[in-house]
């Protein structure tokens, strides 16, 4: 199966390449030169575009994050505070440092660096913090969702902040602070120029990359991508040291131009504004983000006059008007505040939501194939990956969900589970692809015990499932979905999968596939999932109920595309249904559940002969 | 010995404070998943009611009760205003929801109060101590430490014994089963703000009376040890709250004293070094609340 995803290696990175670098000196035009309108003919403050480019910065560094993982984190900016203070204490001369940190350990009074090494630094020690910082929130954040991991964000930027305050002989403490005498500000925007540019260029890259798309496939659906094979701290944790280094950047260049850094620099209202910046823009987006920084600026600008003139802007004033009460010298605050608190609840998404520049340009004048392809060959399948479950007991506090079950099944064959609502059907499943942790039992894949391992690693050695309750990665489209368990399998799985494109045409797909997932009716959502499990290659399919809330028209057709697609990639079927005329169309063998116990085995004939099972599944009325 | 035992009186008497001010965290964890990062700003509301009030000349047995009534309703107005607008959101929404909650009222008290910090007389008992042995006790820690454990022990009656209390201990367990069931989730969840409220109200009084003063950022350090005590404890666990933030009091008195005096001005940032090491090694808080999601 060599024919895989990677057609024309070489062509397909140039176009990757070519649309992001073309976006990002658009993005980078645009904001640059409304900054520059706005100094030149509005008579704006030189330093206030200067404090806007390098915001920017920032801004797109915690996107790289919090954009594509959806953790809110409210300590990229507690990393600014040690990047500027690393970046501060290598470059600050040591005559200065006499004067203000003459007590500084680790004989940093003697180092002196220029300004370019120093920012190098600066990233290097803010992304080691990182790395430490990292594996914290990777572990509670696996524990217990990622609102632990803001909290743990939280705490670190009072951490920073508290040690700026606190460490005097490091930092200068509170009053004093850092300041620099190696030639005042930057004498020059050009390193700003190309600081940003690369920051957005790194930012759409990143989005664009195996460890952005995982990361978002995670961000839209923790539980559905690591049942695609996806360990959502790897990009997690690859994410944040990247944000990091790009934050640091920013904040070195911050100190840089303003010439000094204080504890309260980096502190609650650089972390307000730089947020408030992302969400209203658009988290989700670097052209977004960076719309926001520019909304946000004019927004402030805007406040910080009214608040000191009063009520009058660029000249048009209204003396004595009754609306002065209002406009205050901390209107600024208010209007921050009050942007976040109306985004949050009347625009979650910010104003782009994830809309971006070099995506559309790419729909616009990206070439693409038109002919849909044609259903690929069905496939040998190789018939040693036998998947072996025994004695399985899953108790609930006191309730016995899975008693003592065993069922095989071979990659030649579909396989069904039956049973009454309660059965412990789902929990099987679940089980087998780790979702739920077995009290004693082993399942075996080809050997392989696979039994307590992470759902993840299940997932890359080949079981891969389906969902009673849809788990689409909603915001994606289609392609993008299937896309996903592709890039997992490309790495995890010696067997290749079909072309994307190929498994899109073949499950029907070909028509939507740059819709969005979130978009589609119940019937194409279902074979989506399907699909979508199927690019991971697995050597089972795992589905729970792909024919709940279908038609007998729609589970008949769902018979023919489940075949297919266990067809083209060879895998065998385990399939959970209610639907009767589902499962003895489709199944070779039947086990039946009942209260967590398996009640009897066989071929569907035999299966619904069973009186057993008559009196189990199909109650009282079918005996009489 | 002698010293240890003052420790754990004086940790006792914070970690109270803390630890009313993380259940009412939980108890809107509980029945909304949000985690309430404005908490903090029913104590800077009720700060400013207590000075204007003491500025009139109120007395402050008046105050203390105008405290926790103003509390109960600007928790109240709180959900009003913008919680109840996002409801059933993410995660990310809620938390910066509540983010801009606390930023906009703190700013509305610097934009149209003052910035500068606003001090009123406290009771002339905050400062007494009297002596048992060689141990020195504040009253002040005392009056805390009874008035909490009357506080737990009424807010336990209020979940175990009563309709409201079930209703909402079925909405912190399931909170759809829990609708499904009959509960109705508006009463629920406004009367776990006030309940919530009424908790801070009564931190609120303890916090004012030994700060003796009120800024419009007077809500930070309240919301932060009661955020951190919650998430301690184990987020959800109403029990886990109280024990967070009588673990967090104790470790921060315990540090202050113990720590050698050329870092001892960095306590606060060694507390929170502490508690990242506790997520790294238990990651889901002291009392583990299970929250796993249906398949």
């Amino acid at each position: 199966m060599s024919n895989a995803m990677t057609h024309h290696p070489s062509r397909n990175l140039r176009r990757d390449v070519a649309f992001p670098v073309v976006g990002a000196v658009l993005l980078f035009g645009l904001f640059l030169g409304a900054g520059l309108l706005y100094q030149g003919l509005l008579g704006g403050h030189e330093r206030l575009v200067t404090f806007a480019l390098i915001d920017a910065v920032i801004v797109l560094g915690m996107q790289i994050y919090i954009g594509n993982t959806g953790i809110l984190s409210f300590g990229h900016i507690g990393f600014g505070a040690i990047a500027g203070y690393a970046f501060a204490l290598s470059a600050i001369s040591p005559v200065e440092k006499l004067k203000r940190v003459s007590d500084a350990p680790f004989g940093l009074v003697d180092v002196q660096l220029d300004p370019w090494t120093s920012i190098a630094v600066a990233v290097v020690v803010v992304v080691l913090v990182a790395a430490v910082v990292g594996v914290g929130l990777a572990r509670s954040g696996a524990e217990s969702g990622a609102v632990s991991a803001t909290v743990i964000t939280l705490a670190l930027l009072f951490v920073t902040h508290e040690l700026a305050r606190n460490w005097p002989d490091l930092t200068g403490g509170d009053r004093a602070g850092l300041s620099f005498r190696i030639g005042g500000a930057l004498d020059t925007r050009v390193p700003i120029y190309l600081a940003l540019f690369g920051t957005i260029l790194v930012a759409r890259l990143f989005a664009q990359s195996r460890a952005g798309r995982l990361a978002v496939a995670a961000r839209e659906d923790n539980l559905a991508a690591r049942a695609m094979g996806v360990n959502p701290l790897v990009q997690q944790m690859l994410g944040l040291l990247l944000s990091v280094a790009v934050v640091g950047v920013g904040a070195s260049l911050r100190v840089y131009e303003k010439g000094s850094i204080l504890p309260g620099d980096f502190f609650f209202n650089l972390t307000l504004v730089t947020l408030v910046m992302l969400i209203v823009g658009g988290r989700r987006s670097v052209t977004g983000a960076l719309l926001g920084v520019g909304v946000i600026t004019a927004g402030r600008e805007l406040a910080r006059r009214l608040g000191q003139d009063g009520f009058e802007i660029f000249g048009i004033g209204l003396d004595d008007a009754p609306l002065d009460w209002i406009f205050r010298e901390n209107l600024k605050t208010v209007f921050l505040g009050s942007a976040m608190l109306a985004f949050m609840i009347w625009r979650p998404a910010g104003l782009l939501d994830d809309w971006e520049l070099d995506r559309w340009l790419r729909s616009r004048f990206g070439r693409r194939r038109s002919e849909q392809p044609t259903t690929p060959p069905v496939v040998e399948f190789d018939d040693t990956d036998a998947l072996v479950v025994r004695e399985v007991d899953v108790a609930f506090g006191g309730f016995q969900a899975l008693r003592d079950v065993s069922i095989d099944a071979g990659r030649h064959e579909v396989v069904g589970i039956i049973g009454p609502n309660g059965a412990g059907k789902t929990t099987l499943l679940n089980v087998i692809t780790g979702l739920v942790p077995s009290d004693s039992g082993t399942v075996v894949l080809g050997g392989v015990d696979l039994t307590g391992r992470p759902s993840f690693e299940i997932a890359r050695h080949g079981l891969v499932r389906t969902f009673q309750n849809l788990r689409l990665f909603s915001a994606l489209t289609v392609r993008e979905n299937i896309e996903v368990s592709a890039l997992v399998a490309q790495k995890a799985r010696d067997h290749q999968p079909p072309d994307v494109d190929a498994l899109v045409a073949a499950a029907g797909l070909w028509e939507v596939r740059d819709r969005r997932a979130r978009e589609l009716d119940y019937g194409t959502s279902r074979r989506l999932e399907l699909a979508r499990a199927a690019a991971m290659s697995p050597s089972f399919l795992l589905l729970d109920e792909p024919t709940s809330g279908m038609s007998d028209a729609e589970s008949t057709a769902m018979i023919e595309q489940v075949r297919l697609m266990a067809g083209v990639i060879g895998a065998g079927v385990v399939v959970i249904d209610h639907d009767l005329n589902f499962i003895t169309g489709i199944c070779d063998r039947i086990y039946c559940l009942d209260c967590g116990h398996v009640i009897a085995e066989g071929t569907p004939a035999e299966i619904q002969a069973d009186p057993a099972v008559q009196a189990a599944y199909l109650g009282s009325s079918a005996q009489g | 010995m002698a010293e240890l035992l003052q420790n754990l009186i004086d940790g006792l008497g914070r970690g109270s404070i803390y630890a009313l001010l993380a259940l009412g965290v939980a108890v809107i964890f509980g029945v909304m998943h949000l985690l309430n990062f404005a908490h903090g700003e029913l104590i800077t509301v009720s700060g400013y009611a207590a000075f204007w009030a003491l500025d009139a000349g109120w007395s402050w047995y008046l105050v203390v009760p105008l405290i926790v009534l103003v509390s109960v309703a600007t928790s109240l107005v709180i959900e009003r205003v913008a919680f109840s607008r996002v409801r059933g959101a993410d995660d990310f929404t809620l938390l910066l929801t509540s983010f801009g909650v606390h930023f906009v009222v703190s700013a509305i008290f610097l934009l149209y109060v003052s910035a500068s910090v606003k001090t009123f007389s406290r009771p002339g008992w905050v400062t007494n101590t009297f002596a048992v042995g060689s141990l020195r006790i504040e009253v002040f820690d005392t009056v805390v430490i009874g008035v909490t454990v009357l506080a737990l022990i009424g807010t336990s009656l209020l979940l175990q014994r009563t309709m409201f209390g079930l209703a909402l201990r079925a909405a912190a367990a399931d909170f759809d089963t829990a609708r499904l069931m009959g509960v109705r989730s508006d009463s629920v969840i406004r009367g776990a703000f006030a309940l919530s409220g009424a908790l801070a109200g009564i931190a609120g009084i303890f916090w004012l009376m030994r700060a003796g003063s009120t800024v419009p950022s007077a809500g930070v350090n309240p919301m932060l040890k009661g955020v951190l005590a919650a998430l301690i404890g184990g987020l959800g666990s109403l029990r886990g709250a109280v024990l967070g933030g009588l673990a967090l009091g104790m470790a921060e008195v315990l540090l202050r004293s113990r720590l050698p005096d050329s870092v001892a001005s960095l306590t606060e940032g060694v507390v929170f070094l502490l508690i990242a090491l506790l997520f790294i090694f238990r990651p889901q808080g002291l009392i583990a609340v299970a929250h796993a999601e249906r398949v």
